[in-house]
């Protein structure tokens, strides 16, 4: 981390003006006649190690550069999600003032808002058109704007290109060229994916439930886990399993173990995230030169689904220097950076304006990853989506454990879930 | 005032009192008040404030509907199947995880006392899993477990075993297998230390004594070591079975609580409510049974030493 000395002496605090704010807002300009006289330090809580906590050094750089009064502290969350979300909880429900700005997983700004923990971001001036619809809605919570999309992350389907000649579009020939290749190849995996009981499951069956033509909430945000739709999902993902299509381990595999059996050449699908396209492509790979990227499969008419991951930035409520935060935000999501970041590190930007020419003459197979984009969808956007998740989990695994049928084990979630939005909140 | 024995009674209260002593023990209380002070405040202030949680609307996603409700999330919980059957999980995995446990610490404890060569290193390196952090260990374990990559499988499969392409993991019975034998190689020294500072405080005269009257080893651990160590075996019991209740993090790094809610235990339910729920009135009410639970096994345990007439003596 870089210690700023010898700052500059600089106009008072209150200089900076919300006019002012608007001229420093978006690009990022040179401001140094806005920084405050004080020097102070934002604490910035990332997620991300290796090359994305390296370019977030990067830009954290630049950025104290332009604002020399502005220290920027960077601490690392946990890799683990389930445990940078305790400790972001823990923080934040103490009223802590730091972390000042948070990179936030998509699915945690409605509990987060909900809970007035964070900054409604609306009067401050952000320009959100070129970001990515869907992006832009996970961070809304009751028509208030609460999270600047950082980064975007939908989750797909790779494939062999060696191996699949076509690539598929629905789940009859997603299974048909699964099987066929393990008829000739029968020591490797059909389809990879995730099955542990955690969050990836749900976004694996989402993808599959919306490929059917069914979701976890409907259009007027009540539950339908078990819907004919969400039903048929969950009975052709464990038939892979039943079938041997997937090995009975996947029922133990998160992200990670799908990569490795995908990048070490075993598998012939994978469902997984763009974070995995450079690996697939690294040299030395198996996979090199022989990686696909599509939008999950469909049944019919219907329309792909493909999961929304993706990062947000969302400010402390109890933060001492929101101006500052702002500013600090703006510039994390301005156009270059989002382009830089994505060189840097593989994040793909959230607003379509940073897939520049140069972009994709680093990194090409996000020409491929953009059109999966249109097919985004977030995962409800509710503080009750946690709990929501953790009944589907189980639901999963009791199906993959065979303790459950598809059906018996959506209608208990569904009765769940219910019970759940009864009693609390709805929305 | 009823009447105080003038002798001491195993197991009774024995109080000579004196006007000398009684003033003295007012200056005893003031040398142990601090003490009692900073444990009450790291004690009872949590529990208190727990038990008032636990009375309260508390979830932190509704902010503005904080109130009292009474007995409501104790009546919740009452008609909560979930947690009654994470409940009765807990206490079977209690009750075999502590069984085995005090076999194999008692056959540990009793190899450790016996004098043999390199018995310092001996005693050292079985006490290694015990320093690693639980977390690890099921870690460890999980791995081992693993059907790809861990040796069980391997191993089962080389003898023939039945159980080398079970996926331990996916199953609602076999998970609990790697989660019992993680939590034993972790406690079991633990036991076993116990165990050994109760061996070495049996007079070895006792021993001689029964040999000479004819006893074999067997008869000699049945009718002189066992009877002599019940206390210690006691101490040992309370301190295991309160851990065993709340067992957590061997659950939550190997399973999840899953296949479904297999291996779903009442801390991992209790953390569920206040971390992922964010509903500390309910979480609270969870703590406060639980606590119920682990103080009435206490009480249970301590009243058995006592009639023993073991340990308060």
């Amino acid at each position: 981390m870089s210690q700023k000395k010898g700052k500059l002496v600089m106009a008072g605090l209150a200089v900076l003006s919300i006019g002012a704010m608007a001229v420093v807002s978006g690009a990022a300009s040179p401001a140094k006649a806005y920084a405050s006289a004080k020097p102070i330090t934002l604490v910035f809580a990332n997620d991300g190690l290796g090359t994305e906590l390296s370019s977030t050094n990067v830009a954290v750089k630049e950025f104290e550069k332009l604002h020399p009064n502005i220290h920027i502290k960077v601490i690392v969350e946990s890799a683990n999600s389930t445990q940078a979300y305790q400790t972001l909880v823990t923080n934040l429900s103490s009223g802590s003032a730091t972390p000042d700005v948070i990179s936030a997983d998509v699915t945690y700004p409605a509990t987060f808002a909900a809970s007035h923990w964070i900054l409604p971001l609306n009067k401050y001036g952000f320009n959100l058109k070129t970001f990515y619809p869907g992006m832009v809605k996970s961070g809304e919570y009751r028509g208030k704007l609460y999270a600047i999309p950082w980064f975007i992350n939908v989750e797909g389907l790779y494939y062999r290109t060696d191996l699949v000649k076509t690539p598929p579009k629905t789940f009859a020939q997603v299974l048909a060229d699964a099987k066929r290749v393990l008829k000739s190849h029968p020591k490797m995996i059909g389809v990879a994916f995730e099955a542990q009981k955690y969050e990836g499951a749900v976004t694996v069956f989402q993808d599959i439930a919306g490929g059917f033509g069914g979701s976890f909430l409907n259009a007027k945000g009540k539950p339908v886990l078990n819907s004919a739709a969400d039903i048929r999902a969950l009975t052709w993902l464990n038939s892979l399993i039943k079938s041997k299509v997937s090995p009975a381990s996947v029922t133990g595999w998160q992200e990670g173990n799908v990569q490795q059996a995908f990048t070490s050449g075993q598998a012939v699908f994978g469902f997984n995230w763009p974070y995995l396209y450079p690996l697939a492509e690294a040299k030395g790979t198996p996979t090199k030169g022989h990686t696909g990227f599509i939008a999950p499969p469909v049944s019919g008419s219907h329309s792909p689904v493909a999961s929304l991951g993706g990062t947000d930035l969302v400010i402390n409520k109890h933060t001492k220097y929101p101006k500052q935060a702002v500013m600090f935000v703006k510039f994390l999501t301005s156009k270059a950076i989002q382009t830089q970041r994505a060189v840097l590190a593989g994040d793909p930007p959230s607003r379509s304006d940073s897939y520049t020419p140069a972009l994709y003459k680093q990194a090409p197979w996000f020409k491929q990853e953009k059109t999966v984009y249109k097919y985004a969808t977030p995962r409800p956007v509710t503080p009750l989506y946690p709990q929501i998740s953790a009944y589907i989990q189980t639901a999963l695994s009791s199906v993959y454990s065979g303790q459950m049928s598809p059906k018996a084990a959506l209608d208990q979630a569904q009765s769940e879930v219910v019970k759940l939005m009864g009693q609390t909140h709805g929305g | 005032m009823g009447v105080r024995p003038e002798v001491r009674i195993p197991g009774r209260a024995f109080r000579p009192r004196s006007g000398l002593s009684a003033r003295r023990s007012y200056v005893g209380y003031g040398f142990i008040a601090p003490a009692v002070i900073v444990l009450a405040a790291l004690t009872l202030f949590p529990l208190g404030y727990n038990v008032w949680l636990s009375v309260q609307q508390r979830i932190l996603t509704l902010p503005f509907e904080n109130h009292a409700v009474g007995l409501a999330n104790y009546v919740a919980l009452a008609q909560d199947t979930q947690f009654w059957h994470d409940l009765l999980r807990t206490l079977m995995f209690t009750g075999i995880s502590v069984f085995v446990e005090l076999v194999l610490g008692m056959v540990l404890a009793l190899v450790m006392s016996k004098e043999f060569r390199a018995r310092a290193m001996v005693r050292v390196s079985i006490l290694i899993p015990w320093a690693i952090p639980t977390a690890v260990s099921a870690m460890l374990w999980a791995m081992f477990f693993d059907p790809r990559t861990g040796f069980v499988d391997f191993f089962l499969g080389r003898v023939g075993l039945p159980g080398s392409h079970l996926v331990w993991f996916n199953s609602a019975f076999f998970a609990w297998i790697p989660i019992i034998l993680s939590d034993m190689w972790k406690n079991t020294p633990f036991m076993a230390l116990l165990l050994m500072a109760g061996l070495q405080s049996i007079p070895k005269e006792l021993y001689e004594s029964a040999r000479i009257d004819g006893a074999g080893s067997w008869q000699a651990f049945w009718r002189v070591t066992i009877p002599l160590m019940q206390p210690v075996i006691l101490v040992a019991l309370i301190f295991r079975t309160l851990s065993a209740l709340l067992v957590f993090d061997t659950v939550f790094v190997m399973t999840g609580g899953g296949p479904g809610t297999a291996t779903t235990v009442v801390a991992y339910y209790n953390w569920y409510q206040f971390f992922t729920a964010l509903n500390y009135g309910y979480g609270a009410a969870i703590s406060v049974v639980i606590t119920a639970v682990a103080m009435l096994m206490a009480f249970l345990y301590v009243r058995a030493t006592v009639r023993q007439g073991g340990l308060f003596r």
